[in-house]
């Protein structure tokens, strides 16, 4: 479970500070499907920067599995990363002049995962994404969906606990948006992992089963799927 | 990340970049290319001096000089007094100068110290001609053979002792003398022919409109028995090729011909003297300060080599020091294409990091490519300076008479190895700011960059 505990975030020093979060606090449990969304410059990729302990909080506390994240050191806070979550960008983050199999391989080699296992798992991430025909061609040579895919496949490879996404269908057209939609929730699915999705979409929103909405900074409200709860925590 | 695979990744990022990686690695194959032939050129003329000492002079002895100025020493900045039992010769330059020589002496204060087995003299004696009947008239020189001297025949035999006018000829004498082969000029007969120092006498002569008459009649000529013929020698002092060579007594006895009634009569530049047990190197420095008490300038052997690779190796830094500019300049070459590639790569080292990836290891991801770029950089410019070193080796040896079985680039793989190693270091070094920065670089700023 992830919990957020008045999680604040600010920026500059003395007079010229930017709150990015302010005082934000929910629980996220295991295996659930949550979408914080919220305009431009809200504070969402802070807040999910925050939560993956890419970015510390100025103060309050992200506690992970009862374990406060800011109480690891940074090598260890990088080693949780490696083992238990995974990434997917807006923009792919591919790296063009290799083949989709090093793509994926990146995060295992990362995660120092033994080597002879790290092939099978790569290929069965991408299997997962219907990428596996593709394992050898350069990244370069896919289109803007398959390349989405390939990072997903990059962000499953290790079987993560906690799978972000910021804006995953952001830079595609709508069918192959819907197309990636599936394949994260039927990965939240099969795979057991937490999906956490940072989103302007309200379609993606909806069909998680939490929806956090974020408006300069703050917890705006908190929405239960199917209960449509309002519930305001600030 | 395991180091092995952070250099895996590192050279599959290189290749990923295969025109700036070696347009990089060109900048310090330059350098490297440099650097492997002056290393190579200064090996070969380190063992071609080596093997010359080796091959023609004994361990155990010294050459000992009255005159310090034998060794190429001395002060020729100022005026030397004139002495009239010195006689003048041409320093190497030109200039004429005056040496003290070894007399009998000299010869023997040094025979008398308990530390001396033997003393040589070094003897050698320009001839007028040698011929032999009905054949043509040549130059040469004779010289008193050194018994640490072994050089290969090609026909007949060194005698032991080599005396009774016995001589070994060269083999480049033996067909322009009329033998069909070495082996027929064995046994033969050889006139060699002196002019004897004539003191006023051959002044005068100098001076008549007859004087080439009057030389041929002053001419003495003694035969001599051709004992062997010597092989084109593989290593030997430059302009010695074409030496006789006769035992002591007999070239003494011409050297008196030609020295009677000169200062140089019963006078030597140099003598070699042989220490007992001089093999051992303390024994033999032991015997040099002995002669040295006496006032004499003693060399051993190790010190002429000494010397010769002591100005080799300050040619070799010269030329080694441009070469080194060349890597140095080329070193901000790795810089700037390695924080080029840290900007360009900024989304991917925040996509990294944000997989977990340590600060460390991408420092090192960076500094590894930096060593493969001078990896690449050695490899390459090291094995060009081979591959050409090894085309050119027999033209060049040619061209500059090292004779047959000497080459001038001498290739040490060792060295070359140390060579690319160092380049590495050095790639390394290079790498580091740019690697420091990649490191430091926050993930959260690299991953928001367009």
């Amino acid at each position: 479970m992830i919990a957020l505990d008045k999680v604040s975030k600010n920026y500059g020093k003395n007079t010229s500070t930017f709150t990015a979060l302010d005082k934000v606090s929910f629980e996220v449990t295991d295996g659930a499907t949550v979408a914080i969304i919220g305009k431009s410059g809200s504070g969402k990729s802070t807040l999910m920067h925050v939560m993956s302990g890419l970015d510390s909080p100025s103060s309050g506390s992200v506690i992970i599995d009862g374990q406060p994240l800011q109480s690891l050191s940074q090598k260890k806070i990088d080693a949780f990363r490696a083992n238990d979550m995974g990434f997917i960008f807006q923009s792919f983050f591919i790296e063009p002049n290799q083949t989709c199999l090093q793509n994926v391989l990146l995060p295992l080699e990362i995660a120092k995962v033994a080597r002879g296992s790290r092939k099978p798992k790569a290929l069965e991430a991408l299997t997962a994404v219907g990428l596996d025909d593709k394992a050898d061609n350069l990244a370069v040579s896919l289109s803007g969906g398959q390349k989405q895919r390939l990072a997903i496949a990059r962000a499953i490879a290790n079987k993560p606990r906690i799978l972000f996404a910021d804006e995953p269908t952001g830079n595609l057209d709508s069918a192959t948006g819907e197309m990636i939609i599936k394949l994260l929730f039927s990965l939240n699915a099969d795979l057991g992992c937490t999906l956490i999705v940072v989103t302007h979409d309200k379609d993606l929103a909806l069909r998680c089963q939490k929806q956090i909405q974020i408006k300069d900074g703050k917890v705006q409200r908190i929405d239960q799927a199917n209960q449509r709860t309002k519930k305001v925590v600030r | 990340m395991y180091i092995s695979d952070i250099l895996r990744r590192s050279g599959r990022t290189l290749r990923s970049a295969k025109v700036r990686t070696l347009l990089t690695s060109l900048a310090i194959a330059v350098g490297t290319f440099s650097l492997t032939l002056t290393l190579a050129a200064s090996n070969g003329a380190q063992q071609f001096v080596d093997q010359i000492i080796t091959d023609n002079f004994d361990p155990a002895e010294l050459i000992v000089a009255s005159d310090d100025r034998v060794f190429g020493q001395g002060d020729t900045s100022t005026p030397r007094e004139y002495d009239p039992s010195f006689g003048t010769i041409a320093s190497p330059a030109g200039a004429a100068t005056q040496i003290a020589r070894l007399t009998g002496d000299d010869l023997e204060r040094i025979e008398e110290l308990d530390a001396v087995e033997q003393v040589r003299k070094n003897l050698t004696v320009n001839l007028q001609y040698i011929t032999r009947p009905d054949q043509p008239k040549f130059v040469a020189t004779i010289s008193a053979l050194n018994p640490y001297q072994s050089p290969e025949l090609r026909a007949g035999n060194i005698p032991e002792p080599l005396n009774n006018r016995r001589l070994l000829l060269p083999e480049a004498y033996v067909a322009s003398l009329g033998f069909s082969n070495p082996q027929d000029a064995v046994g033969e007969t050889l006139a060699l022919t002196v002019l004897p120092s004539g003191g006023k006498i051959q002044q005068e002569l100098a001076r008549s409109e007859s004087y080439q008459v009057a030389i041929e009649d002053r001419l003495v000529t003694q035969d001599f028995t051709i004992a062997g013929v010597l092989a084109p020698p593989l290593t030997s002092q430059p302009g010695t090729e074409l030496y006789l060579y006769a035992g002591t007594q007999d070239v003494s006895e011409l050297n008196e011909i030609t020295t009677r009634g000169t200062p140089n009569y019963q006078r030597y530049n140099a003598v070699f003297v042989r220490i007992a047990g001089g093999e051992n190197t303390e024994t033999l420095q032991a015997g040099q300060a002995d002669i040295r008490e006496l006032g004499y300038v003693a060399q051993s052997v190790q010190d002429t080599q000494d010397f010769l690779n002591q100005i080799i190796a300050v040619l070799q830094g010269i030329v080694a020091g441009f070469a080194f500019i060349a890597i140095i300049a080329s070193v901000f070459g790795i810089i700037n294409t390695m924080y080029i590639s840290v900007l360009q790569r900024t989304r991917e080292i925040g996509l990294m990091k944000a997989l977990g990836m340590h600060s460390k290891d991408i420092g090192r991801l960076f500094r590894f490519e930096a060593a493969w770029i001078g990896f690449l950089g050695g490899a390459i410019g090291s094995l060009l300076a081979v591959g050409l070193g090894l085309a050119i080796n027999p033209w060049l040896s040619e061209t500059i008479e090292l004779g047959e079985g000497n080459y001038l680039l001498l290739f040490d793989w060792v060295e070359i190895v140390g060579l690319i190693l160092a380049l590495v270091v050095i790639s390394i070094l290079a790498g580091w700011l740019p690697s420091r920065k990649a490191a430091k670089l926050d993930p959260i700023v690299a991953l928001r960059t367009e």
